[in-house]
């Protein structure tokens, strides 16, 4: 029983560590900008099949395809944001979901013409392909270095928000767009750039969820945004503490529930979420971000 | 355009759709009830997004309540298709009652995200209900008899129930939107805070703007299940419930007839897409990309500011 | 990537060829002699397919469509149906079933479609049958597997314009069931599709080894959501129960997922008999390449290997020159399909669907997968597919079977009329 309890313990930080590599860039977005960007999960599928097309052409190097991959998707992320996210922010907010809706369906049947419509079973990432015995029994060596990169994340964003001069000027803008302005911080460049950023991140999500997931599907982004977007939501939306520890609660209920409550199902989740948003609409921390 | 312009063009409209249940050939007559069916939805989800400023993520579940409820009383209680869709209706008020007591309390994104929850938990019971709602398979086998002893059985029969409920929803909504009650709701949208130093509950204004918006929503998913002969459960499925949202924002959010003409174009531009090519989403979502970039506003705002440029300059943009 | 670029390639050439023989067919090989039609059959025969061609499920589209592609061609090139040319057209059935719907009522009232054919999910499958009365047109299933459509909707309910070519859950559950009570387990445990899918084959399975092993004892159940990428849970779940053997319908990527953690998590290491009846689909085998285990039992509703005679192998290898693939079973019976349309408009002697429908009832015909019989009460093909032990060969980049467990069909599809203990296998004879 004990190892039994380890294993969905286990497997429950790298489900929420893996939720919170996609969740972080979609409440960073929300958080500066003020968007909730369902084509995160696009940029998402984009990241992995761009990680793997680089790394079957890089001599199935996973860490270069890593690296390159996503930076493939930023460039897709700055056209969404410079030539069209733009020039909507000034209008109703129903318009920028639904523009960003938008681009989920173009994204979903480009990924389909360029890459194929069948799943694409992927690789294992040589080094990291084992499993290690706990309590006698094998747990994969990925998951736990997904277990590990989730903080490390964390630890980068927090220290480039509280520790750096763009990290202040991000959290001037987010929260007071006009006094930013007005101190003369350029918003509109900062915003392009909070979103390629953002989109990195996905798009790296993405990239890792290569061997994670194993395997490469056209609409693979849309489960994922919306555990991103509960988990968001349950932090708090706009606040990365929030979603980190909202990534972790969500891995860990869903993990256990799978094992100990046969009837579990995403239902406990939303009422989660809507407890959540009842009762601290602003999440666990939510006096920290603006909106 | 002058009122009397506009009347005009209802009723010619009223008699297009009349003629067309005599002559169009049964696909059109199916296309036509879908866009009406889409249209009731529409039109009721926009007394809350474009008149309440209420953006609902949930609505899909309503829908589905409406389905399910009349699903399920014509299955175990009685083919008589006007019980049903009373059944269908009061049902789906029943849930947004429900729904709206709690999500009424936020706004904004909030309210968005808490209708998203809400309603992905009523499509999880439905998916898992098995014995009551057939899970995955849904209802089948619901059938169509008389109503007051007319047959509706084929579809040229059905189409004349839809059409009569289609042009009293018209009726009905816009009666309410023109309505004291209706006022309330614009003035809610533009600043909640004065609307409720004047006295005025807004909760219970936002509430009861969601009940009927759900009614509206249970009337389109009952009358869906008998033209389908089916419920199924991804009618309650948050992408289910972005349809309404996407056809009030293409038709354009502040004008009656906006949520009309965006379900026309959502129905009949996806057949058209269809018709040359299978990566249908692509050229879907670029025109959705031109929609917005275009014509912010959605397609009769936009068109309603080039008629009148210079009245409807106040009225006709979005923000 | 190369490889993908070879596909596109390819597909542009077979358009090229598709339109040289049709031009070829129309103008100077009009059929004469022996090649000339029992029958005449006026205008083209036009069938309208759908299938599932967007989100992550897009894979089988394609699928789908190179088997149906490939029978239109020989077809067309062979003089058509009775002298007439088919026409095919493909519409995208997404999962939703008011989607079907309005697709199966453009084919037939806009299009004019003679028959339809395809449909993946279950739910739109039963959501169709009804509306296909109504459109009085037949329509062949390729891939739904739900019991319900032959034994409730076509038996039961007299729905006569309703065919399956696939086998349905039989094939999955009763199946199964034969080839697990010849192993040496007593333990079953599931990690299966939360949905009637899941259920329904899994009791099945239950219900029927239960019938043919006395003691068998089932002792775990993991429902996973549709949509679930991580099955780590569920495989501890499996762990902790202890069972001789697994037992799971997931299908499509899903499996393949669950395949690749259940090796990471040393599964198989410990549960030493897993049966994985929708296991033999070609993504899943192509999907999951090297890292699909030895001895894992492996079905389908068709499998390239089988049945082992001229008919088959001729046709993999024209399928494999033409594509860069194995036939996946919806291309077998998408191919199938069409046959069947062809052989019964042939019979006849009409393309007028109550003829038609008189047609398949109770037809024989021959195809890939071998020989099929349209069972005239309940409109399903009977057929037989192979369970086999999957093994490696060097042939192949990817599994295949190895050792076959062939059962006739006959053996354990449920019978007519589908009432009661007597309607369902073991049969005393």
């Amino acid at each position: 029983m004990l190892e039994s309890i380890v294993h969905v313990c286990l497997a429950g930080l790298s489900t929420g560590m893996f939720i919170w590599l996609v969740a972080s860039g979609l409440t960073l977005i929300f958080g500066v900008l003020g968007v909730l960007n369902f084509a995160h999960g696009s940029f998402y599928m984009l990241g992995a099949y761009f990680c793997f097309t680089l790394l079957s052409h890089l001599g199935h190097n996973f860490w270069l395809g890593l690296i390159l991959g996503p930076l493939c998707v930023c460039a897709v992320g700055y056209v969404v944001e410079r030539y069209f996210l733009r020039y909507v922010y000034h209008i109703d907010l129903p318009y920028q979901l639904l523009l960003t809706f938008a681009f989920v369906l173009i994204f979903d049947d480009l990924v389909k013409v360029f890459w194929g419509a069948g799943s694409i079973g992927s690789p294992s990432v040589a080094g990291l392909a084992g499993s290690v015995r706990i309590l006698g029994r094998l747990f994969p060596t990925y998951s736990l270095f997904i277990i590990l990169v989730g903080p490390l994340v964390a630890l980068g964003l927090w220290a480039m928000l509280e520790r750096t001069w763009a990290g202040r000027i991000i959290r001037a803008a987010s929260s007071d767009r006009e006094m930013a302005a007005a101190l003369g911080v350029r918003v509109p460049a900062l915003f392009t750039a909070v979103f390629v950023f953002g989109t990195w991140l996905g798009a790296m999500g993405g990239g890792l969820a290569v061997p994670y997931v194993g395997l490469l599907t056209p609409g693979m982004g849309e489960s994922i945004i919306i555990d991103a977007f509960v988990v968001a939501v349950i932090g708090g939306l706009g606040s990365l503490k929030g979603a980190f520890l909202g990534a972790l609660i969500i891995g860990l209920l869903s993990s256990f529930g799978t094992r100990f409550i046969p009837t579990f199902d995403m239902f406990l989740t939303f009422i989660l979420m809507a407890i959540v948003l009842l009762w601290r609409p602003q999440g666990f921390f939510g006096e920290e971000t603006a909106r | 355009m002058s009122r009397t312009a506009v009347y005009v063009i209802y009723g010619l409209l009223a008699l297009a759709l009349l003629a067309l249940g005599l002559w169009a050939g049964r696909f059109v007559l199916y296309l036509t009830m879908r866009v009406m069916l889409l249209a009731i939805l529409a039109l009721g989800y926009n007394l809350l997004l474009g008149r309440t400023g209420l953006l609902s993520f949930g609505h899909g579940a309503l829908y589905a309540a409406g389905a399910y409820g009349l699903g399920l009383f014509n299955l175990h209680v009685s083919s008589d298709p006007l019980l049903g869709l009373l059944a269908g209706v009061l049902f789906a008020s029943l849930i947004s009652l429900i729904i709206g007591f709690f999500c009424v309390r936020q706004t904004e994104i909030y309210f968005a995200m808490l209708t998203l929850a809400f309603g992905m938990m009523f499509f999880s019971l439905i998916w898992n209900l098995r014995e009551i709602t057939g899970g995955d398979d849904g209802l089948i086998g619901i059938s169509r008899a008389p109503l007051l002893g007319l047959p509706i059985g084929r579809d040229y029969q059905f189409y004349y129930l839809v059409l009569a409920c289609f042009c009293l929803s018209v009726w009905v909504i816009h009666r309410i939107r023109g309505s004291a009650f209706g006022l309330v709701l614009a003035g809610i949208r533009e600043n909640h805070q004065r609307t409720s130093f004047a006295g005025i509950p807004v909760k219970n204004y936002r509430l009861a703007a969601f009940v009927i918006s759900g009614a509206f929503a249970g009337l389109a998913g009952s009358l869906a299940t008998l033209l389908e002969s089916n419920a199924n459960p991804f009618a309650a499925h948050w992408s289910h419930s972005a349809e309404p949202v996407l056809v009030s924002l293409m038709g354009g959010l502040q004008t009656f007839s906006g949520p009309l003409v965006g379900s026309v174009i959502f129905i009949v531009l996806r057949e058209i897409i269809q018709r040359f090519t299978e990566n249908w989403m692509l050229w879907f979502g670029l025109i959705l990309l031109a929609i917005i970039m275009g014509l912010r506003g959605g397609v009769m705002g936009g068109l309603e500011k080039r008629l009148a440029r210079g009245r409807a300059a106040g009225q006709g943009g979005a923000s | 990537m190369a490889k993908k670029k070879m596909t596109r390639r390819d597909f542009f050439k077979a358009g090229l060829l598709t339109g040289a023989g049709a031009c070829l067919g129309a103008g100077v090989l009009k059929p004469t002699g022996l090649w000339a039609a029992p029958a005449k059959v006026k205008g083209p025969v036009k069938i309208g397919y759908q299938a599932i061609m967007s989100g992550t499920l897009a894979g089988y589209g394609e699928f789908h469509k190179m088997g149906v592609d490939m029978a239109v061609d020989e077809i067309n090139q062979k003089g058509g149906i009775a002298g007439a040319k088919v026409v095919v057209e493909y519409r995208d059935s997404t999962l939703k079933a008011p989607e079907a719907i309005k697709n199966a009522r453009y084919f037939v009232d806009s299009w004019g479609a003679d028959f339809l054919g395809g449909v993946d999910s279950s739910g739109q499958a039963l959501a169709l049958a009804p509306v296909m009365k109504q459109l009085g047109k037949p329509i062949i299933f390729t891939h739904a597997a739900t019991e319900k459509l032959n034994e409730i909707e076509v038996f039961q309910k007299g729905i006569k314009e309703v065919f399956r070519i696939s086998s349905p859950t039989y094939q999955d559950g009763n199946a199964a069931a034969f080839v697990a009570k010849d192993l040496p387990a007593m333990k079953w445990a599931t990690i299966s599709p939360k949905y009637e899918y899941g259920y329904t084959c899994w009791g099945m399975f239950k219900n029927t080894l239960a019938k043919l092993k006395p003691g068998v004892k089932f002792v775990a159940e993991s429902w996973a959501p549709f949509g679930t990428t991580d099955f780590r849970a569920h495989i501890n779940t499996i762990l902790d129960a202890k069972p001789d053997g697994l037992y799971s319908v997931e299908w499509a990527g899903e499996l393949i997922s669950m395949m690749k953690q259940a090796a990471q998590a040393g599964l198989f290491n410990k549960v030493k008999h897993v049966m994985l009846p929708v296991g033999a689909a070609m993504d899943v085998l192509e999907g999951l390449g090297k890292e699909m285990p030895d001895n894992i039992w492996i079905s389908g509703r068709y499998f390239f290997q089988y049945p082992n005679n001229k008919r088959n192998n001729e046709w993999v290898a024209a399928f494999v020159k033409r594509w860069k693939h194995y036939p996946a079973y919806v291309s077998e019976t998408g191919y199938s399909s069409i046959y069947a349309f062809k052989q019964a408009v042939e019979a006849a002697g009409s393309k007028d669907a109550k003829k038609v429908i008189a047609a398949l009832e109770g037809m024989k015909m021959d195809s890939p997968g071998g020989q099929r019989v349209f069972r005239k009460e309940d409109h399903q093909a009977v057929y037989t597919v192979p369970w086999g032990l999957t093994k490696t060969d060097p042939k192949y980049p990817f599994k295949v079977m190895g050792k076959m467990v062939v059962i006739p069909a006959e053996q354990f599809f449920n019978r007519p009329p589908f009432k009661g203990p007597e309607s369902m296998p073991p049969f005393k004879k």
